[in-house]
């Protein structure tokens, strides 16, 4: 009898063990989460939400001004034409279509420097990450669709960048916030220190206006078609496949 | 006789220190990791509360553009034909358009069996980490891919790929693994490209990788600002 009751108790500490820390190894494993995060990082997420928190009430407020200006605009075709323009200067920036002036930073590395491609493709998004409104290599601008790799002949490895062939010096040019950006590329064991690791010392230069180029042509989408969420399913049937590729 | 409750007894002393180890050894970690966790509780009140404003805020901005070019589409219907068309495509280049095509799905995640495995090992040796995800992207963009998603948050010119300690974060978003990246493109083309190398090295590490082919997929649009300071059209000003 008594021995029994003890069997009964050891099972049911043995399943709460388990259970328990089964619980503990879920919540280790759930390491990516905020609670196992440093203090400094956390304040570091506060300010950038921060950031990006006024940067969309900005957003916001161009939105809704221009929702009132297009109902005014009616059927008032210099209205309309000139808030189009509007809208595409700022769809410029992004598409890299028009050629940009503005403060910011150039960073120069010459043949003898032992970088590669990847090390481009990082100071690019670290440039983006520090808050770059823009940003071109030598005569190439970046855009959502630049590639920057590598190609090589019989004596030669060289960068390349929306596979053209880029020349020594390699001069990336990023406007924004200068000091931002330098401090982006420069903080302690930032990409400048990995690259010093390296004997490897891109020069940063400050800039009051430099100028970023215009992409060379428009990205040809053989793939790609704008998503209408259901709506027009019923007219028209399924995806009007590839009459939306895009021409210029 | 009176021996043979000493095993029970034994069994559960022995269970219990397990337990009270696990306990330790957790409370352990978060105390190294976390000195002064009350002010830790505060700031994460806090970022929990922009991630949420910040949600709101992207579903208004993604709401109103709608109405912008329903509106628009409307007034000019018939009229203006080609500045229509030239504003719909700098938007679809611009990322501000969802866009549907083929192309390939690749899904990576921690490698917590590993770690599981390893349990004294440093941890760092098998989550992902942000340089692997721009590895991949960049080796996408390489291949051609023509619009890129990773889980949900669209990549477009100004789209970086960063951590703050060991989170991951894309147009200032947090994601979380595991991690799903969408690109349409050339399957074949994008598959080659990624297969041969970042894929590869990571799958040599025993993370969880797979990667299929997709007839149609679906990439959001971007939903966040397009607040320039500094960058000015030049001949203008």
């Amino acid at each position: 009898m008594k021995q029994k009751w003890y069997l009964t108790i050891t099972v049911v500490f043995l399943l709460m063990g388990i259970l328990l820390s089964l619980q503990f190894r879920a919540q280790e494993s759930f390491a990516s989460g905020l609670t196992m995060q440093r203090t400094e990082n956390l304040i570091a997420m506060v300010r950038d939400l921060s950031n990006k928190r006024q940067k969309l009430s900005f957003e916001i407020l161009d939105l809704t001004e221009r929702l009132t200006a297009q109902k005014q605009a009616e059927r008032d075709d210099k209205q309309l034409v000139s808030n189009i323009a509007n809208e595409m200067d700022k769809l410029n920036i992004i598409t890299g279509a028009t050629e940009l002036i503005g403060p910011g930073l150039t960073i120069t590395i010459d043949r003898y420097m032992p970088i590669l491609y990847i090390d481009i493709i990082n100071i690019v998004n670290e440039l983006w990450a520090a808050g770059a409104e823009a940003i071109s290599i030598n005569d190439q601008r970046i855009t959502a669709n630049s590639a920057i790799f590598y190609a090589e002949n019989s004596n030669n490895v060289f960068l390349t960048v929306n596979n053209h062939k880029i020349e020594y010096p390699v001069v990336i040019m990023a406007i924004g916030d200068a000091a931002n950006l330098e401090k982006g590329l420069t903080i302690p064991g930032g990409i400048m220190d990995n690259l010093a690791l390296f004997g490897a010392y891109p020069v940063l230069e400050k800039k009051d206006e430099i100028t970023v180029v215009a992409r060379n042509d428009t990205p040809h989408f053989y793939f790609l078609k704008e998503y209408k969420p259901e709506e027009k399913s019923s007219s028209e049937n399924k995806p009007a496949a590839n009459n939306q590729i895009l021409k210029d | 006789m009176s021996r043979k409750w000493l095993l029970p007894i034994t069994i559960m002393c022995f269970i219990a220190g397990f337990f009270l180890t696990f306990q330790l050894k957790v409370m352990a970690d978060i105390s190294t990791v976390n000195p002064i966790s009350e002010r830790n509780t505060n700031l994460i009140t806090i970022i929990n509360d922009l991630e949420e404003e910040i949600k709101k805020q992207e579903e208004l901005i993604g709401e109103t553009r709608d109405n912008l070019d329903k509106i628009q589409e409307e007034q000019i219907k018939g009229r203006l034909q080609e500045l229509q068309d030239s504003l719909k495509t700098a938007k679809i280049l611009a990322g501000l358009t969802p866009v549907a095509g083929k192309g390939i799905v690749i899904t990576v995640d921690d490698n917590t069996e590993g770690l599981k495995a390893n349990p004294n090992d440093d941890p760092n040796k098998y989550i992902i980490h942000y340089s692997q995800l721009l590895n991949i992207v960049s080796e996408l963009k390489v291949g051609g891919a023509e619009a890129i998603s990773i889980n949900g948050q669209r990549l477009i010119t100004t789209s970086e790929i960063r951590c703050v300690g060991n989170l991951i974060l894309i147009n200032t978003t947090r994601i979380a693994p595991p991690f799903e990246i969408s690109a349409i493109g050339s399957p074949r083309l994008l598959t080659e490209i990624v297969t041969a190398s970042e894929l590869a090295i990571m799958k040599l590490s025993n993370y969880p990788v797979d990667l299929k082919e997709a007839e149609e997929l679906i990439i959001p649009a971007y939903k966040g600002d397009l607040q320039f300071k500094y960058a000015q059209t030049k001949g203008e000003n």
